[in-house]
């Protein structure tokens, strides 16, 4: 997706609907045998996200890199939208022998096609500091592992703890559905924006879509329809528009107008209570100052149906690839072998870096409390689900799914023409 | 006429020395050569593709599709005849609005009226701009936060939706693209314009013409070989467009037009063989007025 600005640090991430558990605190993270005595040549690292708190930890850590083993990195920072865009041309090209990607559906579909370098010697080597079900994120449809985890964020409710205050609300304690439509009412009565929500880029507000489903549907039939195997003109998912509908009094009245960094500045300048965003945007809050990041906090969407609970989340995984037509595929394996290590991944964190390790053996006593919230989060859920755009086919996502909930949000009361529309461009989809 | 011409012709044919030969080889036939390699090769690559089920890697993997991609597109895809609607929305506004104002505009600068220095290059500034950029200036002014927005005192937290609000954004977007489109036609009908022999007007001036008699029967008509590519410039750039749009919604449909769908299809993994349908609808769209245009060219040429 975009130039327009669309894109950031990331909503990268993944897996087809595999679910992940949740990082177990397993006490002393071996550190990685040395690579440092391999003269491995200089290599290249493409990083995606251009925005400042990104750079930085990239650079940060390329740094580091370079001083545990001696090696000479050269780091291209890339737009992380115009990336995504590029990538299949990118990796026919000159690739860097390292890149930035994500987990599961989004890497196979690269590995399929051969441009993806076999990591399975990686794996062998610094495996046992993952969690297994990491190992299937990521690995290809013919066995091998082809992309190291890094790091992982949830989607979950964002809101200033400040705001809350004034406002006299408690997020960490609504119980259900009415308690959040009366959190709406209230924020609304103050001024503000209840539900901050952007879809100017098409993809957004598929994170408002998959939490509510799971809600109210569960996480079986979520997975379930996003592989084809429910329909979308069910009116379970008529139903998951309606609760959507409900919510659209409380959000700001330009939704189409803005993307994520819209979403991200409505709460930077305290102009919402809440909203649903990936918690990666937490970056750029400490960007700004110490003050703006102590201030934020996540707590899980609420409940809708008592049988589900609050069991499912999206939390993506992001992490390293290595490109089969890099110059230095070896160097490459070296290079994201430390990255994704304890040790390359505690260099990451010690920069100041928001996000959580994917790495078992993390050392997480320096965590922020944010951190160690996102933590909880995504450890609460029983059931790990990527992002909509990652848990299905890629072309059914974006270009049908985004202009369904862009017609939606544009026309709510259409919605059942849109379901039809979709379930028709579904069945209309080539096999795989 | 015709028979001398043709005599001259193949006389000096038969003069040419072997460097000449060589030297009308290597003139004619290095750009022939490359124009095939980058025009008419991958041109027809992608109208074969847009026949086959392909990720666009390797080669064996294409599968025919046969008309599927189309049926898929036409029957299937809404978001096409949206495009389709934006695009037929663009060309109508830019024939019956845009493209007379720019005439218009020519036209009065030609005759000198007062000011006409200010005019011109104010309206010619943005034609030296190219359509990205002018999406990017033009997203920067009306986006929630920028410019327009700031000077109406609207904040992020209370801003007037403009380009997600579909009751106006066409024709934000038509606002924009005239913005440039204006000045363009206005350059090329002046530049004609000035060529028209002064003496037609004051012919029709001494005969009693009113000013709308001698703009519509004497200097229309003198110009029709500019009028025809302006008309060909119109309808081209109305079927093209995209950059504005890329600007401002980026690869998504939040304002589709064909352009967007060609790209969003072939960027990304796996759907080049749909981006490359939407692209051969395109081509067919405007194969019409390319031909009208280069037949008009040439003519242009051999006069």
């Amino acid at each position: 997706m975009m130039s327009e600005q669309n894109n950031g640090i990331s909503r990268r991430s993944v897996l087809k609907g595999a679910a992940v558990g949740g990082i177990g605190l397993a006490a002393g993270g071996s550190l990685l045998a040395s690579c440092g005595s391999k003269d491995v040549g200089p290599m290249m690292w493409g990083g995606r996200g251009l925005e400042e708190s990104s750079v930085q930890w990239h650079e940060a850590v390329k740094t580091a890199f370079e001083t545990a083993t001696g090696n000479t990195v050269t780091l291209n920072m890339n737009d992380a939208g115009a990336f995504q865009d590029n990538l299949s041309q990118y990796l026919q090209g000159t690739p860097d022998d390292g890149f930035d990607w994500m987990a599961g559906y989004r890497m196979q579909f690269y590995s399929d096609q051969g441009l993806l370098e076999d990591v399975s010697s990686v794996w062998d080597s610094i495996g046992d500091q993952f969690a297994e079900s990491y190992k299937i994120a990521s690995t290809g449809s013919d066995g091998k592992q082809y992309f190291l985890p890094t790091s992982w964020y949830p989607w979950g409710l964002h809101y200033r703890k400040s705001t809350m205050t004034e406002l006299g609300l408690d997020p960490e304690n609504i119980a259900n559905w009415d308690d959040f439509m009366k959190m709406l009412e209230a924020t609304k009565k103050k001024g503000l924006i209840g539900y901050a929500l952007g879809d100017k880029g098409g993809w957004e507000a598929m994170g408002t879509f998959d939490i509510l489903n799971a809600r109210i549907n569960g996480y079986q039939f979520h997975v379930d329809l996003l592989a084809g195997k429910e329909k979308w003109t069910d009116a379970k998912v008529a139903e998951v528009f309606k609760y959507f509908e409900m919510m659209i009094p409380y959000m700001n009245k330009n939704v189409l107008d803005i993307s994520w960094e819209g979403m991200r500045d409505l709460l930077l300048q305290k102009k919402c209570g809440a909203m649903l965003m990936g918690s990666w945007f937490s970056g750029d809050f400490k960007t700004l100052s110490q003050a703006d990041y102590d201030d934020l906090w996540i707590v899980p969407f609420p409940e809708i149906n008592p049988t589900h609970g609050r069991d499912t989340i999206d939390a993506p995984i992001d992490g390293l690839c290595v490109a089969a037509n890099g110059a230095n595929p070896e160097g490459g394996k070296a290079l994201v072998e430390w990255l994704a290590s304890a040790e390359g991944m505690q260099a990451r964190l010690d920069s100041g870096n928001t996000f959580t390790s994917a790495n078992k053996g993390q050392d997480t006593s320096s965590y922020d409390p944010f951190q160690n919230q996102q933590l909880a989060v995504m450890g609460e859920a029983k059931y790990i689900t990527q992002f909509l755009d990652r848990d299905t086919r890629q072309d059914f996502a974006n270009p049908v799914v985004a202009p369904a909930i862009q017609n939606f949000l544009r026309a709510p009361k259409d919605i059942t023409k849109i379901l039809e529309g979709v379930q028709a461009q579904w069945d209309a989809l080539p096999a795989l | 006429m015709t028979s001398t011409a043709t005599n001259a012709t193949v006389r000096r044919r038969r003069s040419f020395s072997p460097k000449d030969r060589l030297t009308l080889t290597a003139f004619v036939g290095i750009p022939t050569a490359f124009h095939i390699l980058l025009v008419w090769v991958p041109a027809i690559g992608t109208i074969g593709l847009s026949f086959t089920f392909w990720t666009g890697i390797h080669i064996s993997d294409i599968k025919w599709a046969g008309l599927q991609n189309y049926n898929n597109i036409f029957t299937g895809t809404p978001v096409f005849w949206d495009a389709i609607w934006h695009n037929v929305i663009w060309l109508v506004w830019f024939g019956l609005i845009a493209t007379p104002l720019g005439i218009l505009l020519a036209y009065q600068i030609d005759r000198q009226i007062k000011g006409h220095r200010f005019y011109e290059s104010a309206f010619f500034v943005p034609v030296v701009l190219s359509l990205a950029v002018t999406g990017i200036i033009w997203n920067f002014m009306l986006q929630p936060g920028g410019f327009v927005q700031g000077m109406l005192g609207r904040d992020i937290g209370n801003p007037i939706s403009i380009y997600g609000n579909y009751d106006i954004n066409t024709y934000v977007i038509l606002g924009i693209a005239s913005w440039r489109h204006i000045g363009y036609i206005m350059l090329l009908y002046l530049s004609g314009l000035k060529s028209v022999d002064s003496s037609l007007k004051e012919a029709s001036a001494i005969d009693g013409a009113t000013e709308w008699q001698t703009f519509r029967k004497v200097i229309l008509p003198t110009m029709k070989p500019v009028n025809i590519i302006i008309i060909v410039i119109t309808v081209i750039d109305s079927l093209r467009a995209f950059d504005i749009v890329y600007m401002i919604y980026g690869s998504s449909t939040g304002w589709p037009i064909l352009g967007i769908l060609v790209f969003q299809n072939i960027s990304g993994g796996g759907m080049s063989m749909k981006g490359a349908a939407y692209a051969v609808i395109l081509f067919v769209l405007c194969i019409g007025p390319m031909i009208t245009y280069l037949k008009q060219s040439f003519a242009e040429d051999v006069k």
